[in-house]
């Protein structure tokens, strides 16, 4: 039976005595009635924008008193015990902003991270495949790499979230239901004490019952949170997927070990990236048609390495012919870039094998809440926005998402707001949703920029291109951007 | 001892049926006209204690109050900006407590115990009531109505317990004085001063709540030309974004007023002044000289 609707029967009683009441139900226990386990912060999805939340929340003292609840369908204790050997890397793996590391940083995560897993990056290359248009984010020769140059942290999503994990585990106070399906969220109820009926309730399977001053969706592109607020996400499907694997390279790079560089090639049927990892190794994001993802996951290793080799060297044309052929990539491939003309070391170096395993595709979303926030509710991360790949910037939109709410929530303890009300929350809102707006318009229209062909706007995209490389400024501003420091714009 | 705020009842009669300008002493405190001033002085809706004796509690400002109830919590109804004003209210108390290290709190964890006066829907009762550093807050209305509105919004909140948060149904001159450990560290008036006929009197009664060391600290919306404008003209009349018969621009009180006020009794120091302008957008931001203008933060400091 219901816990809350069992603790009174409704019935009317005049203020004055229900303040006796409540004076008495201070005074004595009750051993038959069940208290309604309520919470300051419950949040549902245990990825990087609840545990960065959450450990947020616990590492500032304003906040650690709250009371706070995790809701996570996952075995988090496998996540965080999680462990790779050095020589293996995941293949989902995200490039963290020095804004996003300085944030984790200030709570307390970064040093719980495995640090010799990330890999720093401090130059970028991006062309147009089809025009050969090119833009060279790199530094001045005397620039040594540092802090300051690093253009973002290619870290894997699951030594984030082991490392939030640990982190978490260290500071305590959080009911953590590991495990844990939502049966459904619905209202509490009204009692002669108190009136909850706008207070969220999370049903765990298995009868758990969770009260939430205010319910945190972090709980991904398909947020029962968001349902359970009645907020649309709208956007529309790319018809493309994104093909990820863990890629051996003949060397750590033309810049060594200690200067990395990221690679990103557009071609007409969607951008690829090569993006580096500690050692020989980059993680490759492809993002491409359906059917060519497929056969990329289909390939014998050999063919599957030669025709990651050509997406970044050879023709469009070379490369569409390629994906008609069921196998045989590899020796296509061999003469066909001998006879491409290309300057080696502003490619990325060769692929020479693929990890086992590690190839991998998801489908291409764009997705827009219509608002982060709700009475008693917030979305973060995924729950809110799903974005193009091709920045990656998801990871750190919802870091972004995650700080400012964090501040707003702190505000509110510090001048006796209702943390979980419309007005205490709406700063959050004003501060995240047109930034996060304006990013995923401009991955949108960079995406559908590339996605032609042949035509006028390869032109145009090409002077474009060529005419922000031959700009020193403007490029440092897009490089500042890129890395999240300097003035912030978006 | 000498105080502008003095005006007798008739005076006051008198007044309301001459002009807006009233006759000695108020009217040597009128401010010279400002109009042209960029600042928008808005007046704030609710607010509803008033008395200068416990008979005094003029029925009308009750009945409006009471008609206000229901809006009272809709963060986009008539009380919106005097939602947005709240945080600013916590931050005003905040500077003046870590201006002076007096130590008034006799609670064991050094929290506090609130009194406020004309708390209205509860807006302010409720957010002090839920601060970590709050032992207790007494808040005080005459209103049936809104009172009814403060306790059903407060059993919303499980956190805010009897203990944290007790409404009552008075005046200040019905409350009886608690004296010794019992007063409170500070006692609030916000935007009530100006809803008061009498309020040389109304705020000597309050000041007689505040323990050694503690503040009586208030807000409210000084008489200029800019401030009838903007708070009775265009906020009630014109853009009807505060409910129309809220304020009576002739009860506005001067921000010299009040320190001439306190200057002349004895017991009081330290007084401190913020003025705060709402922009549309932005919401309230403090802006030095201009509690000259329209709405400001006041208060004193009971000497220990």
């Amino acid at each position: 039976m219901d816990s809350i609707t069992r603790r009174r029967a409704a019935a009317y009683v005049c203020r004055s005595c229900i303040r006796r009441t409540y004076t008495q139900r201070h005074q004595r226990t009750y051993s038959s009635a069940v208290q309604p386990d309520i919470y300051d912060v419950v949040c549902v999805g245990g990825g990087p924008a609840g545990l960065s939340l959450l450990t947020a929340l616990r590492a500032s003292p304003v906040t650690s008193h709250l009371r706070i609840a995790l809701v996570e369908a996952q075995d988090l204790s496998k996540i965080q015990s999680w462990k790779l050997p050095p020589d293996r890397f995941s293949n989902r793996c995200s490039s963290l902003t020095p804004s996003s590391a300085l944030f984790l940083d200030k709570i307390g995560a970064w040093d719980h991270l495995a640090r010799d897993r990330i890999q720093p990056y401090h130059e970028m290359q991006v062309w147009d495949g089809v025009s050969d248009a090119r833009i060279e984010f790199n530094w001045a020769p005397d620039a040594a790499p540092s802090a300051g140059t690093t253009i973002a942290y290619m870290t894997e999503n699951l030594n984030l979230t082991s490392g939030l994990l640990r982190r978490l585990a260290q500071l305590g106070g959080v009911s953590v239901f590991g495990n844990a399906k939502v049966e459904n969220i619905s209202f509490g109820e009204q009692t002669e004490a108190q009136d909850l009926r706008e207070w969220p309730v999370v049903n765990l399977a298995g009868g758990k019952q969770l009260v939430a001053r205010l319910l945190v969706g972090a709980d991904g592109a398909n947020s029962p949170v968001r349902s359970f607020a009645g907020i649309e996400a709208r956007g529309w499907d790319y018809g493309r997927h994104g093909v990820v694997a863990t890629l051996e390279l003949q060397g750590q790079g033309w810049g060594g070990d200690q200067m990395k560089t990221a690679y990103q090639r557009f071609l007409p049927t969607g951008p690829v990236a090569m993006l580096p990892l500690p050692g020989n190794y980059s993680t490759l994001v492809w993002s491409t048609t359906p059917e060519n993802a497929s056969l990329l996951k289909r390939l014998p290793t050999k063919d599957f390495v030669a025709l990651v080799n050509a997406a970044f060297q050879l023709s469009p044309a070379d490369l569409e012919f390629m994906h008609t052929q069921s196998e045989g990539q590899a020796e296509e491939y061999s003469w066909r870039s001998e006879h491409t003309p290309f300057h080696s070391e502003i490619i990325p170096q060769a692929v020479t094998g693929v990890q086992e395993g590690t190839i991998a595709s998801f489908p291409l979303k764009m997705r827009h809440a219509d608002t982060y926030i709700g009475e008693r509710v917030a979305l973060v991360g995924d729950a809110a926005h799903t974005i193009h790949p091709l920045a990656g910037q998801g990871l750190n939109q919802g870091q972004g998402d995650v700080q400012s709410l964090a501040n707003t929530i702190e505000y509110a303890v510090n001048h006796g707001q209702d943390i979980g009300g419309r007005l205490s929350l709406e700063p959050y809102l004003a501060e995240r949703y047109t930034a996060n707006h304006v990013l995923m318009g401009v991955c949108d229209k960079l995406h559908k920029l590339y996605s032609v062909g042949s035509g006028p706007i390869v032109s145009l995209r090409s002077l474009g291109l060529n005419a922000v490389n031959s700009l020193g400024p403007l490029k440092t501003f897009v490089m500042s951007q890129a890395a999240g420091h300097g003035t912030k714009v978006f | 001892m000498r105080s502008s705020l003095r005006h007798t009842p008739a005076l006051l009669r008198h007044a309301r049926a001459a002009r807006p300008s009233c006759r000695v002493p108020l009217a040597a405190a009128v401010q010279s006209p400002t109009l042209g001033a960029p600042a928008l002085a808005l007046a704030l809706a609710p607010a509803s204690t008033r008395a200068s004796s416990s008979s005094s509690v003029n029925p009308s400002e009750i009945s409006h109050f009471n008609a206000l109830a229901a809006t009272w919590w809709d963060p986009h109804g008539s009380s919106r900006i005097l939602h947005l004003m709240n945080p600013l209210r916590h931050d005003f108390i905040g500077t003046c407590r870590a201006s002076s290290p007096t130590v008034t709190s006799s609670t064991p964890a050094g929290q506090l115990r609130y009194l406020d006066v004309g708390c209205g829907g509860g807006i302010f009762a409720e957010s002090a009531a839920r601060l970590p550093s709050t032992a207790s807050v007494t808040a005080i209305d005459p209103s049936p109505g809104v009172l009814a509105v403060a306790r059903s919004h407060a059993a919303r909140d499980p956190g805010l317990t009897a203990e944290k948060l007790e409404y009552i149904s008075a005046t200040i001159e019905t409350l009886p004085p608690g004296g010794g450990n019992k007063d409170f560290d500070v006692v609030t008036l916000f935007e009530v001063v100006e809803h008061v006929d009498n309020p040389a009197a109304f705020l000597d009664r309050c000041g007689e709540f505040v323990k050694p060391g503690g503040w009586l600290v208030m807000s409210t919306i000084a008489r200029t030309w800019t401030s009838w404008f903007t708070t009775n003209l265009m906020a009630e009349d014109i853009l009807g974004v505060v409910p129309k018969g809220t304020h009576d621009w002739r009860k506005y009180i001067n921000e010299d007023e009040l320190r001439a006020h306190f200057r002349g009794k004895s017991g009081w120091s330290s007084p401190r002044v913020m003025g705060v302008v709402y922009f549309p957008g932005l919401g309230w931001k403090e802006v030095r000289g201009s509690e000259k203008i329209g709405n400001y933060f006041f208060a004193v400091q009971k000497n220990a």
